[in-house]
């Protein structure tokens, strides 16, 4: 029993080493986010009054429940709006419950018929379509049509993405609004005399010198085609659509024969060149987002597509001298528009929350062009609000991407939500396709089978 | 007792492979102690096995007990671990006893009603599991993880169970019986002693599956302040995905290693017990 | 009161609570699971349609249902032959042959065993990682040229990838299971095969497989069943069913259309199919090796 011995005083070593290291360094290491937030949030808070002026207009009290998923946008924007909204109801006692597993953590009290007040519709495990289909969620469809916000602007004129509609009824109303787009660091490409494409041939061009110099051009996460899709594939959709945008909410749809449509199998070409080029990162389809990321920012790999939330999300990891760059598309053909594909995430209200006038209260509060600006500041990313960029501390990306959707020379798609499994079924051939599996032809195939299978069940 | 040990070569290939599969066995847990105190920098820069830099980053241990809340997590597997495992124990030992010693009608049906569930996979039973415990109103606590834990060892504590105490001396009982002891004194005073080990060796077996059950408790505790180990670490890696802390993801690994692997150390007879007691008999 | 009703009531009071529970929290769960897959429900509304067959019909055309359980049956095809054969293996080399440091290779294979899943499931996908791994870093360094061979990521080898670490955590428990099973076997038997001059090839083919054979066809159910209902866990922590499909297992079906898209019914039609799939494997997994086990005896 000598071995057995030894063996026990070794685990004994690791955990006494563990317990120790948990009592002598506590002082060293602070939270980095929480107390910068709330610092912020106190502050903005005390100037909040004497802006507005007005007095509060109905006194709320009671229990308030905020839900809010905490992913690439951190969780300082919430922070800090809840504590201004705390300010000027200080009756209410306000809950958060939040995280970035939280949709999983509530599920139970959904079901339960014992939902928080206000939900943020982000992350995995959210589904806004079905929670409306389960009937959980507000019908908003009256109150927005007249509902202004605190400084008095109705909402709807102010919004860039108008809600969704669920047969004609409002329940959603989008809150963010992203855009899917492609990233480099413009210091590694002044650095090195590359040209920024501005369309696919020159994306072409820039890839070989950068595959050249030995990095390479394109990476992505593979593990989630989500990425690869809405800012590769779907841009290249659109541009070989002619620039008409629609095509991508019929292809969310399941509508027949959309798949192996000529502008589908053009952008798949697209993708196909990319891959024998070899300009896709090999190893991608193994990466999870923050894998692939990383790669990105430790110039392993010059070209990222990816969310406005990236440059918030990878803060931490970021290279001193790395300057983000973004542009919404690279597959336009030369002299072509570029073209946006947007992503929104939502808000709503729960049909059973216990205090709809608050809910009610709190949208109002934070569609404002104050919290937009904070917003676009705290997690340099755009809210679905339309403000003026240039005079906030926006991050520079949030800028660009500002700039780009109000010029002339770009095509925005409406936002979709995929029917059924239709959107697993694309992000799964993709997969397939840019590993050499299948070919663009078997991609339409198999989309075409699986559109059949939602739109039968449709019936 | 002589014995032939093969052929020369033969046997240095087994020593080889042993010692391969020893190294292939315990090297990652030292690349997990290695990785625990090392910041993202060395992780993204050097070579996976290189040893961490000087000074060791124990940080990391600290930052996950507390900011991932490890030392709750720790906690609460260990109430839910030693909870499931008394209440295994009670309900397993008292019906193995009886259908162990006792002949009465219908005894039969009820020991192939436990074995067959066996055979059943507990997934099925996992949704709707959610929703007893829901309408039970034991949804997110203790009391429904550790009933659901138990009761899900039972089935496999009476089958082992009913091997021990039927191996008991007959004489003993009737022996109480004279000295005028009751059922219930027999067995608590002379049967459940004497099948300490058996009783041992199912808490042993069960310590290490509750301690380590993953896909009930993530589906059933949806508190965060009621997590497992297990649904600790997996959330932290869902976590990874927005925030890189590799270096306290492995600390985190570590936390729920060690533990189990002392007991199991500590207790490894008897674990060899329980896995020929079930099997053998199976 | 009567000897016999005191007897009674004790019996009574021993089996009953223990009863009670497991039909509440056991029996209950898995009739109501089969109740479910013949329903609409989406785990959020409150209607819940019969639907008779529905959910089954849609199983069969679900193409990835076929895939699921392909893999599934090559998982547990390539964990029996892997687990089986290195675990008899290492059974034999630990007792027959006269090994130095016996205890100790026995204590440490079995710590896998100890460990959760989850925790193999995360210590492995960085061995796997491409780009930072264990794996390509140790073969960028034995080719000298960078290997970024994304393990997970492509769909031809990416279920090959999950076989290692199943079978790394499998083999100590089996090991050990074997173990006692040689150790069963009466000395003299094997006495008399040396005695006869009988190599140690010739002795574990007529000496150990034969009276070994009821714990190695135990130790295969346990495989067949354990990775029928447990796969999806190591599949839900190294590659969520992807690249693909190529490694969607039933299990992890199961996940996706319950939390990913509510199909609760759906979700427990899979269910349902695990069950039968289970209950189909043992009962050919015992016939097919009971013929064998008459022969050898």
């Amino acid at each position: 029993m000598k071995w057995k011995t030894l063996l026990l005083f070794c685990a004994v070593l690791m955990l006494a080493a563990s317990v120790s290291a948990c009592g002598s360094n506590k002082n060293e290491n602070s939270t980095p986010s929480s107390p910068a937030a709330e610092t912020k949030s106190t502050e903005s808070a005390s100037t909040e009054p004497s802006n507005s002026g007005e007095a509060p207009v109905a006194e709320l009290e009671g229990d308030f429940e905020i839900q809010y998923f905490v992913g690439g946008y951190g969780d300082a924007w919430w922070k800090s709006v809840i504590a201004q909204f705390k300010e000027k109801y200080p009756k209410l006692n306000i809950k958060e419950s939040a995280g970035p597993k939280i949709n999983d953590q509530m599920k139970p009290r959904w079901i339960q018929g014992d939902p928080p007040d206000v939900i943020y519709l982000d992350g995995a495990g959210s589904n806004a379509r079905q929670q409306i289909e389960d009937g959980q969620l507000l019908d908003l469809t009256d109150w927005i049509k007249e509902a202004a916000n605190i400084d008095g602007e109705k909402i709807t004129d102010k919004l860039i993405g108008q809600p969704d509609l669920f047969d004609g009824k409002v329940y959603t109303l989008p809150l963010v609004f992203g855009s899917w787009g492609v990233f480099y660091d413009k210091a590694l490409f002044t650095q090195n005399n590359w040209e920024v494409p501005t369309d696919f041939e020159s994306f072409l061009t820039v890839s070989e010198k950068i595959k050249a110099a030995g990095i390479s051009p394109l990476v992505h996460a593979g593990v989630y085609p989500g990425y690869l899709v809405g800012g590769v594939l779907n841009p290249a959709i659109v541009s070989a659509n002619g620039d008409d945008a629609s095509i991508l909410v019929d292809i969310a749809n399941a509508k027949e024969g959309v798949y192996k449509s000529e502008a589908v199998l053009k952008a798949l070409g697209q993708l196909v060149t990319l891959r024998d080029k070899g300009y896709l990162d090999k190893s991608a389809i193994a990466l999870n987002h923050t894998d692939s990321q990383i790669q990105f920012l430790q110039h392993k790999d010059a070209f990222i597509p990816n969310g406005l939330w990236l440059e918030n999300e990878m803060k931490k990891d970021t290279p001193a001298g790395f300057s983000f760059g973004w542009l919404p598309s690279i597959t336009q053909a030369p002299g072509g528009k570029y073209v946006a594909v947007p992503y929104t995430n939502a808000i709503a209200i729960a049909k059973k929350a216990k205090n709809p006038e608050a809910a009610k209260a709190f949208l109002q509060f934070i569609y404002t062009s104050k919290a937009a600006v904070e917003w676009a500041e705290k997690t340099g990313a755009l809210m679905n609000l339309k403000i003026d960029l240039e005079s906030a501390n926006a991050s520079e990306v949030s800028k660009a991407a500002a700039k780009f959707y109000s010029s002339d020379n770009i095509v925005v798609a409406p936002t979709f939500a995929y029917a059924g499994e239709m959107g697993k079924t694309i992000e799964d051939a993709t997969i397939a396709l840019i590993d050499g599996k299948i070919t663009p032809e078997q991609w339409a195939e198999r989309a075409e089978k699986q559109a059949a299978t939602e739109r039968s069940k449709a019936k | 007792m002589k014995r032939n040990g093969g052929h020369p070569l033969a046997r240095a290939l087994s020593v080889t492979f042993l010692v391969f599969w020893a190294f292939m066995v315990v090297y990652p847990m030292v690349w997990t102690l290695f990785g625990s105190l090392k910041d993202n920098q060395q992780f993204f820069m050097g070579k996976p096995w290189n040893l961490p830099k000087l000074p060791l980053l124990w940080s990391n241990f600290s930052y996950t007990w507390d900011k991932y809340h490890f030392g709750a997590y720790f906690l609460n597997s260990v109430i839910v671990t030693l909870g499931s495992m008394a209440l295994a124990l009670i309900l397993a030992a008292s019906s193995a006893y009886v259908l162990a010693r006792y002949s009465f009608k219908g005894s039969g049906v009820v020991y192939y009603f436990y074995i067959a569930s066996l055979m059943i996979p507990g997934i099925l039973a996992l949704i709707p599991t959610f929703f007893l415990l829901f309408k039970l109103h034991l949804n997110n606590t203790f009391i429904g993880l550790i009933t659901v834990y138990a009761i899900g060892a039972v089935p496999f504590g009476i089958f082992m169970l009913i091997g021990f105490f039927k191996a008991l001396p007959r004489e003993l009982e009737e022996a109480a019986v004279i000295d005028g002891a009751s059922h219930f004194g027999t067995f608590f005073k002379i049967m459940l002693p004497l099948a300490k080990p058996g009783l041992l060796t199912f808490s042993i077996i069960n310590l290490l599956g509750m301690w380590n059950e993953y896909a009930f408790a993530l589906v059933l505790v949806n508190d965060p302040a009621k997590y497992t180990l297990p649904v600790g670490i997996a959330v932290m890696q869902a976590e990874m995905q927005y925030r890189t802390e590799w270096g306290a993801l492995f600390a985190g690994l570590l936390m729920s290693i060690v533990p189990v692997l002392i007991l199991y150390i500590l207790f490894q007879n008897r674990i060899t017990e329980g896995v020929t007691a079930g099997a053998v008999k199976a | 009161m009567s000897a016999n009703l005191k007897r009674s009531l004790f019996i009574a009071s021993f089996i009953l609570p223990t009863f009670i529970v497991y039909c509440i929290f056991t029996v209950y769960p898995i009739l109501r699971g089969i109740y479910i897959s013949f329903t609409d429900w989406s785990g959020g509304s409150e209607t819940m349609n019969f639907i008779g067959l529905d959910n089954y019909r849609e199983l069969i055309h679900d193409p990835i249902i076929y895939k699921a359980a392909y893999n599934d049956y090559f998982i547990v095809f390539w964990k029996v032959i892997g687990i089986m054969l290195i675990a008899t293996y290492f059974a034999v080399a630990l007792t027959r042959l006269k090994i130095k440091g016996s205890a100790f290779y026995r204590i440490v294979f079995f710590f896998p065993n100890v460990i959760s899943v989850v925790v193999i499931g995360v210590i492995w996908r960085f061995v796997y990682n491409p780009k930072l791994g264990i794996l390509n870093s140790l073969l960028s360094f034995i080719t000298g040229k960078p290997v970024e061979t994304p393990w997970l990521g492509d769909s031809d080898y990416a279920l090959w990838a999950l076989l290692p670490p199943a079978i790394w955590a499998g083999i100590g428990f089996f090991m050990i299971l074997l173990i006692a099973g040689i150790m069963s076997i009466p000395a003299p038997l094997y006495e008399s095969a040396e005695i006869d001059g009988a190599s140690q090839w010739k002795q574990f083919f007529h000496v150990t497989l034969p009276l070994l054979w009821e714990q190695l066809k135990v130790s295969v159910v346990l495989i067949v069943l354990t990775s029928l209902n447990g796969s999806f866990i190591i599949v839900s922590i190294m590659t969520y069913g992807g690249p693909d499909n190529a490694t969607q297992v039933l299990g992890y079906r199961l996940f996706e259309k319950a939390f990913g898209t509510y199909q609760m019914g759906y979700a427990s039609a899979v269910g349902v199919l695990i069950l039968v799939l289970s209950l189909l494997t043992t009962v050919v997994m015992r016939w097919l090796m009971r013929r064998e086990s008459v022969e050898v005896s």
